[in-house]
């Protein structure tokens, strides 16, 4: 509460000395302390002083009207609890009042229950309303802390057991047998993944509430597919896979985040790569026209059966089930989607099992306007 | 009386430092740590080490940097090798730290966690140039 003495303060602004002494009498023996004052100017400038919790304020008064004090006290001061006291309970005089920011109104002649009655329902009022406020903001905080804490929280430990794993490794290592190196081998690389697992999330949960930090440029499509191929080159040239691109020359340029593209066309061309058995062929395509550029990325892979094709882009979703051959975090393809969201674009697939999978990513142009 | 080159860690995560302190007892250093930004810098004082990894994450994100602000500040500090440790970033580069170009002095950017190998060899390159 606002008040020094920690009992609620109510605010009585009335032009009757009577009625004003009567409030006073009734709501201090109800343990309220209250301010008075006898008219508008006066009750503004103590209500701004003090910042009670609750004011009644009578309707008729001469010079400034309760209707533009409501007005007033409603603007300035925060989560006051207004009532109208009013000789004339019009329908008409209320709605207004209510309109102006009052909670209630109190019609004349009132007894003593009534005036108690009401303060204790407004501060009751006052208090669910500033609670509310409260945990409202508390609430819209931890969404905000959320990815932080996740990141901090739950990253530590597995940087941590990663780091054990590494000294020792450098303590012991060279005694370990060739099981005991396999066995941590093995733990290392769930860690790892874990950790990935957790890093994904992030990024999904970044890219959802806007917090990913994405630097939208003019990029070239040509530069995003080589800097992907690049990283595949080793793997694909090792198991004697095919990877093809065909870039038609002066294609349009696209707005976008180079970093997170590079990631999707990776995470495509990777995912091509795992499923396609030794020897095959992937091969990336451009088409364009005048709005949209489509990237197609075509594998002779092992497929994708009709009933899991649509669930491919859901989170933690793994094609091969349990007995997924490969690791991974589950949560690429959906990365993936959300990026392409994220650019205007989309991101579709078809798949023929023991064929292959065919992706295709498109992109609206980058429109020269101004 | 040893020779051992001395390093000081400084990391509010007491499993990280145990684990460090391993590689580098195994490297052939002698390790000393503290738990937060305060006791690092006075140890920093009293041990007067060789070089020093900070961890930029202590408590709240500028206790590292203020560390490094305070050994970089002293006499001795001012051509001392330091590292920073940050977790902030494990794949991508994706808020990946780089210390702005008016910051005092940082030799090394590493990420959490740390090929054993690798720190060692970092080390070993800064203390064997100085």
């Amino acid at each position: 509460m606002t008040n020094k003495s920690g009992k609620p303060l109510i605010l009585i602004i009335d032009d009757e000395e009577a009625l004003r002494d009567g409030c006073r009498q009734v709501l201090e023996k109800a343990g309220y302390d209250v301010l008075t004052a006898g008219e508008g100017i006066e009750g503004i400038k103590l209500a701004r002083e003090n910042l009670p919790d609750m004011s009644f304020i009578d309707l008729k008064m001469p010079n400034m009207s309760g209707m533009e004090i409501i007005e007033i006290l409603f603007r300035d001061i925060p989560d006051i609890v207004l009532v109208m006291i009013t000789g004339f309970a019009t329908i008409v005089s209320a709605v207004e009042a209510m309109q102006k920011g009052a909670y209630d109104y109190l019609p004349k002649p009132f007894n003593p229950d009534q005036l108690r009655a009401l303060a204790k329902r407004g501060l009751e009022h006052r208090y669910l309303k500033i609670e509310t406020k409260r945990l409202r903001e508390e609430k819209d905080q931890m969404e905000k802390n959320f990815i932080t804490f996740v990141s901090h929280e739950m990253r530590s430990p597995l940087v941590v057991i990663r780091q054990y794993i590494e000294a020792l490794n450098t303590i012991l290592g060279e005694r370990f047998d060739q099981d005991t190196k396999e066995i941590i081998e093995r733990c290392r690389k769930r860690i790892q993944s874990l950790e990935e697992m957790v890093e994904h999330w992030l990024d999904i949960s970044r890219i959802e509430n806007g917090t990913l930090a994405q630097q939208k440029v003019d990029l070239d499509i040509e530069t995003i597919i080589s800097k992907s191929t690049d990283e595949m080159i080793p793997v694909c040239r090792k198991r004697g896979i095919s990877l093809e691109a065909n870039v038609p020359p002066k294609l349009p340029q696209i707005k976008g985040d180079e970093e997170s593209l590079v990631r999707v066309f990776s995470n495509i061309i990777g995912n091509a790569t795992k499923y396609t058995p030794d020897g095959g062929k992937i091969t990336i395509t451009c088409q364009h026209d005048e709005y949209y550029i489509n990237v197609t990325i075509a594998d002779t892979g092992v497929g994708i059966s009709p009933d899991k094709l649509s669930l491919i882009f859901e989170p933690f979703f793994r094609c091969g089930g349990k007995n997924e051959k490969y690791s991974g975090s589950g949560l690429g393809l959906t990365f993936c989607k959300k990026i392409m969201e994220s650019h205007n674009g989309c991101i579709a697939v078809s798949s023929k099992e023991s064929e292959g999978t065919t992706f295709v990513l498109t992109f609206p142009c980058r429109i020269d306007q101004e | 009386m040893t020779n051992k080159k001395k390093i000081l860690l400084i990391d509010d995560d007491k499993d990280f430092l145990f684990a460090t302190k391993l590689i580098l007892e195994k490297g052939g250093y002698e390790v000393f740590m503290a738990e937060d930004g305060k006791s690092g810098v006075e140890m920093w004082k009293s041990v007067n080490p060789d070089l020093a990894i900070i961890d930029m994450m202590m408590e709240t994100w500028g206790e590292g940097f203020s560390v490094l602000n305070k050994i970089r500040a002293t006499d001795k500090g001012k051509e001392i090798p330091l590292f920073m440790l940050s977790a902030v970033d494990l794949h991508g580069p994706y808020n990946s730290f780089e210390p702005p170009p008016e910051f005092p002095k940082v030799n090394r950017v590493l990420h959490k966690p740390i090929k054993a190998d690798d720190l060692l060899n970092y080390i070993a390159r800064e203390l064997s140039s100085k």
